[in-house]
């Protein structure tokens, strides 16, 4: 499950479930048989960070060093914060409005961790050394869920993480969605948490099992389910004011329950007191947080003594400093006054200035670019234009994918056919991810149009010769006589957009395709052009290109491509699609997903782009001061904006 | 004079009031709510509709407008969903800073461009009015990104003789005495306004120079100094009061992209952040201060010039 993502606005979303993006598991591990567990091979970043040689991986811009091996000194790490990343949310159950890789991953799970942490790297993997909990164990045919909290973790008080501390989340989150859905962004009506939680229970303090209504997929449940969780500190965060009395009764009296949400969420949205406001002093991360300027966005992170994951032996305070734009950020970085920091994807080919200061690095982030197809556009006839699948694979066989990621992305980027694409690395990409099944060549695509009764006019305008539904002919609804001719969409920003939709629209008008391009911006698209949200304006787009998705790690297309789905933009409905969709969500096969990806790659719902490499947020390049060093991990998974300076110290 | 005054500032509240109907309206017929962007993405219609109607949102576009101005009236210019701050409060920390950045590159412009133009005027198609010209021409097809740039590469990352980017103190006092951190940004801004100031002084300094009254002075035997100080000088000036006025919200709009560029938080990049948030209070409030400083710019402008020029309040 996705929700849109802009490809360089600096408002990059959190995967659907909030804090999903991070959550990832090994499929091969995988397993829903009953009284098992669904255990992950395991990569603690501590233990390769020994191995002495540099990370490149396959698609990567430049590479990982090994992480040093000397003395490590402490100090303070400054961070660069790209333009309009300030965190608006502190509260560990994030609003809809708040979900950004800037407030949680960056942010919040710095002072607030999640269950399960599922990112290794550039890896969908589980990190056990920094999971909350033991795998979950399922039983009951996929029904019931039972996983045990590790001692460890503590809260910054010292008291223990308990089972009481994830019931009072859960509680706490059964409020917020009694007052709005908008209340929490994993939230999906009807699905997962905590929809399809029949009960829930404490049998001790460290243990907790769920019992559901129906079967789930476990790999989607662990990982965009109660890979969410946040534990809140149920004995400081049961009041409803400010020294109040402690509400115990939240689990079973709605009322109170509602007035702690209340001030939990009044205090969340008071950002000048996030630094002062004893509330978030206590924490199971591994920082607290000690300063925070409600102007401009910046904050300061200072170690947590008493946290209980791994980390490196010297800790930093980590100092993130807000920058007004790209162009500032960047000056920064050659003026080497950040220690961390990006690249961003129009100052790649200047990365050779920095090399002396800087380690850089890139890689794809999970989730997908697109140009959505509208299905419902009854505008000269493109809906049944559209709905033929040779007219998309013709449309496919015009992207010239390539020759974008070396022109436009400056070679920091990657190719992508499908939902899954071959990068970033991942368990779940189906076999023909690795190969376009459609390649670049405007021959192909009108050896397709021919062969299916058009009459193919190079820079011209194609017409249906044979209408009708046989072999050879045009397909149901189209008359003799129809023009391929129809509008497309662009967000103005990044500029990248722009460039690939119009050599597409180029290439397609040399085998006779018209597409008529008029610009736009994001926000504009996603209130004016969503099907779900304004169906009023379905006829006003054939084609539109506001960006792509950010993925959780696990990576269904549920709520894009399924029929019913609330980000199924273009009414695309497949009833084989919706099947495997379902499967991905609700059967126990762990390659659900995997069938799924490989289906959408071959029928081409939309027109897969090639993806940028990702960070902070954007298109970028990861750059890091050659003084600072850590695992290897620590840095490869800013590219997925995941979060995890505790590994961070200076060489000298 | 008192009645010239008061005319003039009842029809600028008038002005005001329509400028006010035109930007809410129109900013409502681009985004009629802010709802997808506090619901998320994906956000039904029917979520969006209950939320458009708990806020107000699904009223006529005219009573949300009456409804924003009345708390306009008390002092609350809404507020920020996206930053999740009140907007008085949001321009209260930041309109300081633009207003020192703005106010210093203004005086520093006038301070320079007004004997520069007249030096020009008097020396015209002389090798330092060629040189002037070149420079003012040079820098005023300069767009304001690309000349922060150049200084920037050269003064900051390859002399390191200024800071790349504006002082980052929230204290106002600290900033005043930062110049190691202020000058690019301040001389960026300054840089354009002389170019544009400059041109037009010594236009309307050669205007000047012909009149007949300037011939008589001469004809006295007055020194040229005294010919320049008492009779070129004020008259020439004149223009130039109107000029200053209406480049007050100019500057405003320089600041965003100075701002943006230099690393300096103020109300430009808090427009800016607001652009690329759709956030609606906030491009409102900055549209109408915008309009607020438009108008007091010309009101300030007329009323210097009557000052200046008691003939213009008996037009």
């Amino acid at each position: 499950m996705e929700v849109p993502r802009r490809m360089s606005a600096h408002v990059a979303r959190v995967g659907v479930a909030g804090a999903a993006a991070l959550l990832a598991v090994g499929i091969a591990a995988c397993t829903s048989s009953s009284g098992s567990s669904t255990s992950a091979p395991s990569t603690s970043p501590s233990s390769s960070s020994s191995s002495g040689s540099s990370t490149t991986l396959a698609g990567s811009f430049g590479s990982v060093p090994a992480e040093a091996s000397g003395t490590q000194h402490a100090g303070t790490i400054t961070v660069a914060a790209p333009p309009n990343s300030a965190p608006t949310w502190i509260m560990p159950l994030i609003t809809a409005a708040d979900n950004s890789v800037f407030t949680v991953p960056e942010f919040d799970y710095q002072m607030f961790r999640p269950l399960y942490w599922l990112t290794d790297g550039t890896q969908p993997k589980e990190d056990p050394a920094m999971s909350l909990a033991n795998d979950p164990v399922w039983s009951d045919g996929d029904t019931s869920v039972t996983f045990t909290l590790k001692s460890n973790y503590k809260w910054s008080d010292g008291q223990p993480i308990t089972s009481q501390d994830v019931l009072f989340w859960y509680y706490q989150l059964k409020a917020a969605l009694k007052e709005s859905p908008a209340n929490w962004a994993a939230y999906t009506p009807g699905l997962g948490i905590p929809d399809q939680v029949k009960s829930i229970t404490a049998p001790n303090a460290s243990t907790i099992t769920m019992q559901l209504k129906a079967a789930v997929n476990p790999i989607w449940f662990w990982e965009d389910g109660i890979g969410a969780i946040q534990p809140m500190p149920a004995q400081t965060f049961d009041v409803d004011a400010a020294g109040g009395k402690p509400i115990t009764d939240w689990a079973t009296n709605p009322a109170d329950a509602t007035k702690i949400y209340n001030y939990l969420t009044a205090a969340s949205k008071s950002v000048s007191t996030y630094a002062s406001n004893p509330l978030w002093q206590t924490v199971d991360g591994p920082y607290k947080l000690s300063a925070f300027n409600a102007t401009s966005g910046a904050f300061t992170l200072t170690p947590n003594a008493a946290y209980g994951g791994p980390h490196a032996t010297t800790e930093s305070t980590i100092e993130f400093v807000p920058f007004t734009s790209d162009a500032a950020e960047f000056n920064a970085v050659k003026a080497g006054t950040v220690d961390v920091g990006y690249l961003p994807l129009t100052d790649v080919p200047q990365s050779s200035t920095i090399t002396s200061a800087y380690n850089e690095f890139g890689y794809g982030d999970w989730g997908w670019s697109y140009v959505t197809y509208n299905f419902k556009d009854t505008t000269g006839n493109f809906n049944n234009l559209i709905n033929k699948l040779y007219i998309r694979q013709a449309l496919a066989h015009l992207e010239d994918e390539p020759g974008y990621v070396k022109a436009f992305f400056y070679g920091a980027g990657a190719q992508g056919f499908g939902p899954v694409p071959a990068t970033p690395v991942s368990p779940f990409a189906p076999s023909n991810a690795a190969s376009n099944p459609y390649p670049f060549s405007t021959a192909d695509a009108a050896s397709i149009l021919k062969a299916n009764g058009w009459t193919v006019v190079p820079n011209g305008t194609d017409t249906c010769a044979k209408p009708g539904t046989g072999a050879g002919e045009c397909g149901a609804g189209i008359p003799a006589g129809q023009k391929l001719e129809w509008n497309v969409i662009w967000n103005t920003s990044p500029s990248v957009i722009g460039e690939q939709v119009q050599d597409w629209a180029s290439q397609a008008k040399t085998v006779g395709i018209t597409m008529n391009l008029s610009s736009s911006n994001f926000n504009y698209m996603i209130t004016n052009y969503n099907d779900p949200a304004s169906p009023k304006t379905i006829n006003k787009w054939a084609m539109e290109d506001f960006g792509g998705f950010t993925d959780s790690t696990y990576p269904t297309t549920f709520g894009v491509f399924n029929s019913t789905g609330s980000s199924n933009i273009g009414g695309y409905d497949d009833p084989q699609a919706d099947k495997l969709i379902t499967a991905s969500v609700s059967s126990a096969n762990p390659s659900a997903v995997t069938a799924e990806a490989e289906y959408l790659t071959t029928q081409q719902p939309s027109l897969f782009q090639p993806n940028p490499d990702g960070g902070f947020g954007t298109a970028s390049i990861v750059a890091w001061s050659k003084s600072v060093s850590g695992t290897p991990q620590s840095f490869e998974g800013l590219t997925q904006d995941t979060w995890n300076p505790e590994y961070w110290f200076f060489t000298k | 004079m008192i009645g010239y005054i008061l005319r003039r500032i009842g029809t600028s509240i008038v002005v005001l009031i329509g400028v006010s109907i035109f930007i809410f309206g129109l900013l409502h017929a681009i985004y009629p709510s802010p709802a997808i962007d506090v619901l998320g993405d994906r956000a039904n219609s029917a979520l969006v509709a209950a939320w458009n109607k708990q806020n107000g949102f699904d009223d006529p576009w005219f009573t949300q407008y009456l409804r924003y101005m009345g708390n306009l009236v008390r002092g609350n210019l809404g507020y920020s969903y996206k930053l999740n701050q009140g907007v008085s409060a949001l321009l209260g920390e930041v309109w300081a800073r633009s207003a020192w950045l703005s106010g210093v590159s203004l005086v520093l412009s006038v301070v320079i461009a007004i004997p520069l133009g007249v030096y020009q005027a008097i020396r015209r198609n002389t090798f330092g009015d060629y040189a002037a010209t070149g420079l003012a021409f040079t820098v005023y097809a300069m767009p304001v990104f690309f000349l922060g740039l150049i200084l920037i590469q050269l003064f900051a990352l390859d002399l390191h003789w200024f800071s790349f980017e504006g002082s980052q103190s929230n204290s106002l006092l600290s900033i005043i005495v930062d110049w190691h951190a202020m000058t690019l940004p301040v001389v960026t801004l300054t840089l354009l306004t002389i170019a544009s100031f400059s041109r037009y002084m010594r236009s309307t300094a050669m205007d000047v120079m012909a009149q007949d009254y300037i011939k008589v002075a001469r004809a006295k035997g007055l020194p040229e100094r005294l010919v320049l100080l008492r009779h070129l000088l004020r008259n020439a000036c004149l223009p130039m009061v109107t000029l200053i006025g209406l480049s007050i919200p100019a500057l405003l709009a320089g600041n965003l992209i100075t701002e943006t560029l230099f690393n300096y938080r103020g109300l430009g990049l808090l427009f800016y952040t607001a652009l690329g948030n759709v956030d609606y209070n906030v491009l409102l409030a900055y549209t109408l201060i915008g309009a607020v400083l438009t108008i007091v710019g010309n009101l300030v402008a007329d009323i210097a010039l009557t000052v200046a020029d008691p003939r213009i309040r008996l037009a």
